[in-house]
């Protein structure tokens, strides 16, 4: 099994690198072209993939990933299988901060609300952030890139007094649990 | 001018949209000029309707000379109603082309003595192609005009496109054309669409095509389009080969406009959960229907984008392999 390691390779002197994994492979290029012109002081090299694992052939040249985002279109249920699917190729060292979920079409009413709250789940479960991002008008590319950033920046070890692990327990994804609704009768 | 013949023109002159309408009559030659100059086109449409009529009445135009205008316009606007393919086969060996005279004049008589009522209008259009129009009577009724069959063949393929014939003069028109082309046989292709220029094409394979290469990267001549260095794509060669598969099934470029394919399946029911449904002997039939607005784009692009799985299922790239879009399957095959 060709696990993607965290920490195998060593890292580039101010550079960050981030992957956008999405199964449609449409958003990812618009999210791309915004985090590179949106960045000036850090050298941001984005990698671009359908799903994992990554082809053998560019292990070479393939820098160290310090974000994965996974790039889920609510309405399309392939989106959330292949993702799923794409998890397990993913080295645990990964999950300490080194994760993310990015998911478009929350707001779309014809998507069926179980998605969202799978996804949540998922994301809870393995302690990622979730971001939600509206992926049609360029503000809302831009806002999804601004903060993914913030998050790739702090991934990379790039801000000073703050990790990937530290900030991921303050934005982690939770989901309310049963306990919780039953205290507030 | 009868009644009928008056219907018949009040109900082609409704049919044809008005900005159409001053092209359509400038090409019928039935108008002279100065009559079509006298005619007021901002006026509203049943004014121009009676106009049109007087006009008709004064010079005697009988339904022979409406239906030319019908003609004229439905070879202008051929994407109304549905377009059906046939093909002829087993074309005899010594017979030499067939020109144009010779076939109009064979099919007007095998026509004529097949069913006597019959009214024909053949018209050979500018890119090679003759019109037919047929409007069918019985041997005791005139023929109805308001129901006509079009018949489009282009002469040195064996290729027939009808649109608007009921399976009772069927195998009139079918006996008629094999005569006249000298073949031995018609037979449906099981090819149909709105759009007549889209199934020509689809049969006569005049879409752009893509055949299998050893290598196929493109020629380096284009500049590309600059890619940002710090941007890669880590899967890109599975890109380029589901892109590639895809054109290969399917064509490059604009694709014939198809709407509809059409799958009779006919095959046993094969699914272990269900034990009453399998197992059964007579095979269980069911229909898949694909609709779009423009089939072969959307598959392609399913393809292309990893929705269906590559290689191309042969029941998908037959569309445009074999050039039909009703499939009946059996166990043993299409």
């Amino acid at each position: 099994m060709s696990l993607l390691k965290p920490f195998s390779k060593l890292p580039g002197l101010n550079t960050a690198n981030i992957l956008l994994v999405e199964n449609e492979e449409q958003f990812q290029q618009k999210l791309a072209d915004t985090v590179v012109l949106q960045e000036k002081t850090v050298n941001v090299n984005v990698r671009l993939a359908r799903s994992l694992p990554l082809p053998m052939e560019n292990e070479e040249s393939r820098p160290r990933i310090d974000l994965v985002v996974f790039i889920i279109h609510l309405t399309s249920e392939l989106s959330f299988q292949s993702a799923e699917t794409s998890l397990k190729y993913l080295d645990p060292g990964y999950f300490q901060g080194k994760v993310c979920f990015l998911v478009t079409s929350a707001r779309n009413v014809s998507v069926p609300p179980e998605r969202l709250v799978s996804v949540r789940t998922l994301a809870a479960s393995l302690h990622c952030p979730l971001l939600c991002a509206e992926d049609q008008t360029t503000e809302g590319v831009t806002t999804a890139a601004r903060r993914l950033l913030a998050i790739l920046k702090v991934a990379a070890g790039l801000v000073p007094m703050a990790t990937g692990l530290y900030l991921s327990t303050l934005t982690r994804c939770t989901v309310p649990s049963d306990i919780d609704q039953q205290n507030f009768e | 001018m009868d009644d009928s013949t008056k219907r018949i023109l009040q109900r082609l002159i409704r049919r044809i949209p008005y900005q159409m309408l001053q092209k359509m009559l400038g090409k019928w030659a039935h108008l002279s000029n100065e009559d079509l100059h006298s005619l007021d086109f901002t006026q509203p449409k049943w004014v121009l309707t009676e106009h049109l009529l007087a006009f008709c009445e004064e010079k005697g135009l009988t339904v022979k000379h409406i239906t030319e205008l019908e003609m004229i316009y439905i070879i202008e606007n051929p994407n109304q109603g549905m377009w059906h393919g046939f093909q002829l086969l087993d074309a005899e060996e010594e017979a030499p082309s067939i020109e144009l005279t010779q076939f109009k004049e064979q099919f007007k008589a095998n026509l004529t003595e097949l069913i006597r009522h019959v009214s024909i209008k053949i018209k050979k259009h500018t890119d090679e192609a003759i019109w037919i129009r047929v409007a069918w009577g019985d041997n005791f009724t005139k023929p109805n005009h308001l129901k006509p069959t079009y018949v489009v063949h282009h002469l040195q393929t064996p290729y027939v496109f009808v649109t608007g014939l009921t399976s009772k003069y069927k195998p009139l028109l079918n006996q008629a054309l094999v005569l006249a082309t000298r073949y031995g046989s018609m037979k449906d292709a099981h090819l149909s669409g709105r759009n007549l220029i889209a199934i020509r094409d689809l049969l006569t394979r005049q879409y752009q095509q893509v055949f299998p290469t050893k290598h196929p990267k493109p020629l380096q001549e284009k500049n590309p389009v600059p890619r940002n260095p710090n941007i890669e794509n880590e899967q890109a060669e599975n890109t380029e080969n589901r892109l590639q598969m895809a054109c290969e099934a399917f064509g490059d470029g604009t694709l014939p406009q198809l709407q509809k394919a059409v799958y009779k399946l006919e095959t046993k029911f094969r699914d272990n959960s269900n034990k009453t449904l399998t197992g059964r002997e007579e095979p269980f039939r069911g229909v898949v229907e694909f609709a779009s607005t423009n089939l072969l784009e959307s598959l392609r692009h399913c393809v292309s984008s990893g929705m269906a799985s590559t290689p191309v299922t042969p029941l998908l790239s037959s569309i445009t392999q074999k050039g039909r879009n009703y499939f009946v399957i059996t166990d043993k095959g299409v």
